[in-house]
């Protein structure tokens, strides 16, 4: 309890008979950006509110700073905290909406000054002191508040979708910028979002959440690389999904069968989700990322797969030119529509064309159906 | 030739006769919205504006008793007016009654506002027809209520004396007090929902910003909340204000001969005394002590909360 800075020991909530957080169990380390991370309804919000103090779980135990929390009011909490909707106070000047906790806290009027022209220098921001949130564009205004959250040197930064209202671009940049913001600031930040690419390129660590429950933990390459779950595999990233039926198992290896003639052999380590027993008949799902699979032309060599890789023959039914890559989708044995995404294609491709599809049976990832 | 130049008539001809199609596209779309406006403008015209001119005119016509052979155009009738001090005091005496009606009113409306603004919808909406509910009986039956109610020796006093709270009866009927409690319950409804509306416009997530920043609840609501519903509580105090100065039947009958507030005081120059014209110039002084009052009391909160009426 020593090391983290919040400690959530089995923590439930309940709305009416809508179980909205189940047995929720983490520990945040000091100093770490943690993303909640899952669909909307999964409990990522609820899990923040209940940090926050905006709401109080109905059983376990919330921990702030080793310091028990629950039923402790938010203002007596000492937190920053971003809100989707910027939530300035439209009627204080950005000095004012500044001032705002540094006055509830009794800071002093030389810190106070010194203060808050550290914290918009942080967010890049000196000389807008004077104006009103209305007076602001989007990204100014959720800078702004930013920096009301940080200027009060808060225990935890709280970020509740702080990108969700801005542009694609503007999403981007901010999005860079809250990463170093945090880790030149060291807060302890905890951040909530429904966008996948966003936890996985600001995150030291992710939440994967679904149903009220947390799906997984990890880094946001163990996330992407290891999922742990079916859900996780599928809610993180694309995929292809193909259904098979399991013609041979041993401790190691699973056969799958996904169409007559066409058997993939997978190992142990393809197996995703809780139940990684495979049997001679089991219903099975095979996913294969579209950026795992590589296509070339049909002159290339022989049709066939080896024990390391599965080639099939492939018609390109449309070709997709996204500037840095390509997005292609291929027709295998003419049933399988297949996603596949790569930097490069040849110049004779074109709709219709015959090509080769690969991809190495360890990127497989199996899971019963 | 080279012409590279500007050249007016190439140039300008299409741009003209594209101004004009566009022209008359917007003449179309006034058209139409005159053509849909113009019984409800006829209306206010006929039954309004015309009847407010005419009443205007004759406050100018200066009649000695009822003799109108000796009538004469001045301003003879507002002089009257400003020198008389019965005039005077019944016209402090209709601000003194509407100022303390706004009062009561803000004081029991702002709470009430202030739960249905917290409220789920469905509570929300039993509130605002429970607040709504004095608009729904005439302004007579309810005054009646509050006269049984009031009258000496009535409901209010025997309750009052029973419990020992006061000795005598408190006379609450034929004062000023009287019609400062029938108009506030008239006139609450409007209190109310103004409020209401002011504070339903409030991000909840501003309270929670305030919260998570240190703020207690009431420290939240004085830096927060009360002052983003200002223009919700200025315009109930513009309605009920005004309202409450050109109320009749409620002075009428709560307060009678002891309350004589200027809408009774017309009614008694015009129905009583015969005297139209001066009953007009009164009419016309009540209109623009309303107008001037509710204008420096807006313009007072506006400028003092510049952003906040933005």
């Amino acid at each position: 309890m020593t090391t983290s800075d919040v400690t959530i020991r089995g923590v439930s909530k309940k709305f009416g008979t809508n179980v909205v957080l189940q047995n929720i169990n983490l520990d945040i380390k000091h100093g770490e950006l943690l993303t909640l991370l899952g669909p909307s309804g999964c409990g990522k919000t609820t899990t923040l509110n209940a940090i926050a103090g905006f709401l109080d779980p109905d059983e376990g135990e919330l921990y702030i700073k080793g310091k028990k929390v629950n039923g402790v009011p938010p203002y007596k909490r000492d937190l920053g905290m971003v809100f989707q909707t910027y939530s300035l106070f439209p009627h204080m000047t950005v000095h004012e909406n500044l001032v705002f906790g540094l006055k509830l806290r009794k800071i002093k009027k030389g810190e106070l000054d010194s203060r808050i022209s550290r914290a918009l220098a942080l967010v890049k921001l000196t000389g807008l002191e004077k104006r009103y949130p209305r007076e602001l564009s989007g990204g100014q205004r959720q800078r702004v508040a930013i920096a009301r959250a940080l200027v009060v040197e808060p225990e935890l930064l709280l970020l509740d979708e702080p990108l969700s209202n801005l542009d694609a671009k503007l999403r981007h940049e901010l999005r860079a910028e809250i990463k170093r913001l945090q880790k030149e600031v060291g807060v302890t930040t905890i951040f909530v979002t429904h966008d996948q690419e966003e936890a996985l390129s600001m995150s030291d660590r992710i939440v994967v959440m679904n149903q009220g429950k947390i799906e997984q933990i990890g880094t946001p390459t163990d996330i992407y690389q290891n999922p742990q779950s079916e859900f996780v595999f599928q809610f993180i990233g694309k995929s292809n999904r193909f259904e098979g039926v399991v013609i041979e198992a041993d401790a190691d290896h699973t056969d799958v069968e996904i169409t007559e003639g066409w058997v993939v052999k997978t190992k142990k380590q393809n197996a995703i989700g809780n139940d990684r027993a495979f049997h001679v008949g089991d219903a099975v799902n095979l996913y294969i990322r579209p950026e795992a699979i590589s296509i070339m032309s049909d002159d290339h060599g022989h049709s066939g797969a080896d024990s390391e890789h599965v080639r099939q023959k492939a018609v390109i039914k449309q070709m997709n030119y996204l500037g840095s890559q390509w997005e292609i989708e291929v027709s295998v044995k003419g049933q399988y529509n297949v996603q596949i995404v790569g930097p490069t294609i040849e110049n004779s491709w074109q709709v219709g064309t015959e090509v080769l599809v690969e991809w190495k049976t360890s990127d497989i990832r199996l899971t019963k159906r | 030739m080279e012409n590279l130049g500007y050249s007016p008539d190439q140039k300008m001809s299409p741009n003209l006769k594209l101004a004009s199609k566009s022209k008359v596209k917007e003449l179309r779309k006034y058209t139409a919205a005159l053509l849909l406006l113009a019984p409800l403008l006829l209306f206010i015209l006929a039954f309004f504006v015309v009847p407010m001119l005419y009443v205007f005119y004759l406050s100018f016509i200066e009649v000695e008793g009822l003799d109108i052979s000796n009538a004469s155009y001045s301003i003879g009738n507002y002089l009257t007016f400003f020198s008389d001090s019965y005039f005077l005091r019944s016209l402090w005496m209709t601000m003194k009654v509407s100022i303390y009606a706004v009062i009561i009113a803000l004081i029991l409306g702002y709470p009430i506002a202030l739960t249905m603004a917290k409220s789920s919808a469905k509570v929300r909406g039993y509130l605002t027809l429970l607040v709504a509910s004095p608009l729904l009986i005439s302004v007579v039956v309810r005054n009646f209520g509050w006269y049984l109610l009031l009258v000496p020796n009535g409901v209010v006093d025997q309750f009052l004396m029973k419990l020992g709270i006061i000795d005598s009866p408190l006379k609450l009927l034929f004062s000023v007090e009287g019609v400062v409690i029938g108009l506030a319950n008239s006139f609450l409804p409007f209190m109310v929902l103004s409020i209401a509306t002011s504070l339903y416009n409030i991000d909840p997530s501003l309270e929670k910003a305030s919260s998570i920043l240190g703020a207690s609840p009431l420290k939240t609501f004085l830096t927060v909340t009360l002052p983003l519903s200002l223009p919700g509580v200025v315009a109930g105090i513009v309605l009920v204000f005004s309202m409450s100065m050109s109320s009749y039947v409620t002075p009428a009958l709560m307060g009678g001969a002891n309350v004589p507030v200027l809408p009774i005081v017309i009614y008694e120059q015009i129905n009583t005394l015969f005297r139209w014209t001066f009953g007009s110039a009164i009419s016309y002084i009540l209109l623009g002590v309303t107008l001037i009052s509710v204008t420096i009391f807006s313009r007072i909160f506006e400028r003092k909360f510049k952003e906040v009426f933005r």
